[in-house]
């Protein structure tokens, strides 16, 4: 049997000690070597904690993380991050940034200039070394998050909300380099995400969580031909199901709400009742 | 390259030239020359007599023969030195507790109130206890120096320490920064702008700090030598001090602040 790349197992996350706030439940799937996995939910519902527990940022409060079968506690250095608000330092220049990997892991300056500016070419950024982030777009802080991210040589690239703060069309520009890195380098890929369609179109693989506490609702497999056509009717029909599968989570959830305040108010009348 | 060989090259003519824009970064001296000019008219005339205000030529004759007696830098020197003490003593306080402060809640509220609590009394009440303690000596001006210095510095520390989006604790991590390392390459740089107006704002507390201390506890400083000087009549060497330490102030406030706040200013 061929071992998955990273697996989760029965992860479980309370936010609080008191484990009133339960954010994951019991949430278990596999991923395997070079596959592209997108993450999608109902906002709030703690999947931007679950990559958090991946990245080894936050730990799980129970189940585990597996790395090639070696169990995850705390950032691994086969694991990188690409950042919704970039997360670059502005006091760096475009390509101090991309080093600050390397220059964590001790490298000399020469080998992480020179494989910094490979990677700023890689993303178009050949020319900008010099800048600040201030200088930049936000699309193109985002091409140097994501050489940053690529720069250390991870295994995994995990990326939280990557291209939510980038406009649309800038986005979709970025989305397709995404594909094309992704089918180069034959890296692994975690993206969490609440635009389907950006899932659908990066994806081998998307998983649907619940509202909260998060399980796994469902892992759509994306058997579609890349580049993806969006208006491709397979296409169009997965982004259907998924939709309908998060609305009704929602509806749920709204349901689950209102029933309890019924109920609240019920008791309220109960004691009022009974005063009377 | 031609852009580059300009900039290496600062006496080129072009640089030198005194265009009509470049002069309006002089104009705050327009104001300085007709106070002076006023000054020199009124002590010219005798509308002030000279036991009250010198001539303006007078300071400034004193002013250049000070400057050359080792005596008279010496005493510059001692005050700038008390000051820098205090200063860096304040900041090695400052800098780790308003950090902590700013990083973690529950240090806060304990934390802050008290330093508000000592802040709200004003510092030179305690000096007549502080030369009891020590005697009238540096040792008291250092400590009060310091006192004064150390909460716009734990303040303004603290504020940007609030202020370092969590995300960048989190690119820290992920790319395995260790603490020293993420407090010297992460949040050092990201405070500095904080931190420099803390520090400016502690120095120009302190020079006023040292220079009451001083003339209140007569050390051997600048400020004691206004004092005597004043009292004995010799007003002329009291301003030349004056002036002294106000052109120390001003340019140590330039060059030093000045080129931090420059450095920031490039990517804040």
């Amino acid at each position: 049997m061929m071992e998955h790349h990273v697996e989760l197992d029965n992860i479980t996350k309370f936010y609080d000690a008191q484990e009133r706030l339960h954010a994951l439940h019991e949430v278990s799937f596999d991923i395997d070597h070079g596959e592209f996995v997108s993450i999608v939910g109902p906002s709030g519902c703690g999947k931007s904690t679950l990559l958090k527990i991946i990245a080894g940022l936050d730990t799980p409060s129970s189940g585990e993380v597996r790395l090639q079968g070696g169990l995850v506690h705390g950032p691994h250095s086969k694991i990188s991050m690409v950042f919704q608000a970039f997360g670059l330092f502005p006091w760096r220049t475009v390509l101090e940034n991309v080093e600050y990997g390397l220059e964590m892991r001790k490298s000399p300056k020469k080998e992480r200039v020179e494989i910094s500016e490979q990677y700023l070419e890689m993303m178009g950024l050949g020319g900008c070394e010099h800048m600040y982030p201030k200088q930049l777009s936000g699309g193109m802080r985002q091409r140097v998050g994501i050489a940053r991210a690529l720069a250390v040589d991870p295994e995994v690239v995990l990326m939280d909300e990557a291209f939510s703060a980038i406009d649309e069309v800038t986005g979709d520009v970025l989305r397709e380099e995404v594909s094309e890195i992704h089918k180069e380098l034959g890296k692994t890929f975690v993206l969490v995400t609440h635009n389907l369609s950006e899932a659908l179109e990066l994806s081998d693989k998307v998983v649907v969580l619940s509202s909260r506490p998060a399980k796994v609702k469902k892992i759509f497999s994306v058997d579609l031909e890349r580049p993806r056509d969006r208006t491709h009717s397979s296409f169009i029909h997965m982004h259907k199901d998924i939709l309908h599968l998060l609305k009704e989570e929602l509806e749920n959830t709204i349901i689950r709400h209102k029933l309890k305040g019924i109920n609240e108010l019920q008791k309220l009348h109960d004691i009022e009742g009974a005063g009377a | 390259m031609s852009v580059e060989k300009q900039k290496v090259l600062p006496l080129s003519l072009t640089s030198r030239v005194l265009t009509p824009s470049k002069l309006v970064n002089y104009l705050w001296l327009l104001p300085l020359v007709v106070g002076f000019a006023a000054w020199e008219m009124i002590t010219r005339f005798h509308l002030v007599p000279h036991s009250s205000l010198p001539t303006f030529s007078g300071v400034l004759v004193v002013f250049f023969s000070s400057i050359q007696d080792p005596a008279f830098l010496l005493r510059i020197a001692h005050s700038f030195l008390t000051l820098i003490c205090g200063l860096v003593l304040a900041f090695s306080f400052a800098l780790p507790m308003g950090f902590v402060a700013g990083s973690k809640n529950r240090f806060d509220l304990t934390l802050t109130p008290l330093v508000m609590l000592v802040g709200a009394l004003p510092d030179l009440s305690f000096l007549p206890l502080l030369v009891l303690w020590l005697g009238p000596g540096s040792a008291a001006a250092v400590i009060m120096a310091s006192v004064a210095a150390f909460f716009p510095i734990y303040f303004t520390v603290r504020e940007g320490t609030k202020n370092i989006p969590r995300e960048l604790f989190h690119v820290t991590t992920i790319f395995g920064s260790n603490r020293i390392s993420t407090f010297t390459k992460m949040v050092l740089p990201a405070i500095s702008p904080y931190m420099f107006s803390g520090l400016r704002l502690a120095y120009d507390f302190d020079w006023e700090i040292i220079i009451a201390i001083e003339i209140a506890t007569s050390v051997a400083g600048i400020g004691s030598f206004i004092q005597g000087t004043v009292s004995g009549g010799a007003l002329e060497s009291g301003f030349a001090a004056i002036l002294a330490i106000g052109l120390v102030a001003v340019v140590v406030d330039r060059v030093f602040f000045g080129t931090l706040e420059s450095w920031s200013r490039k990517w804040a």
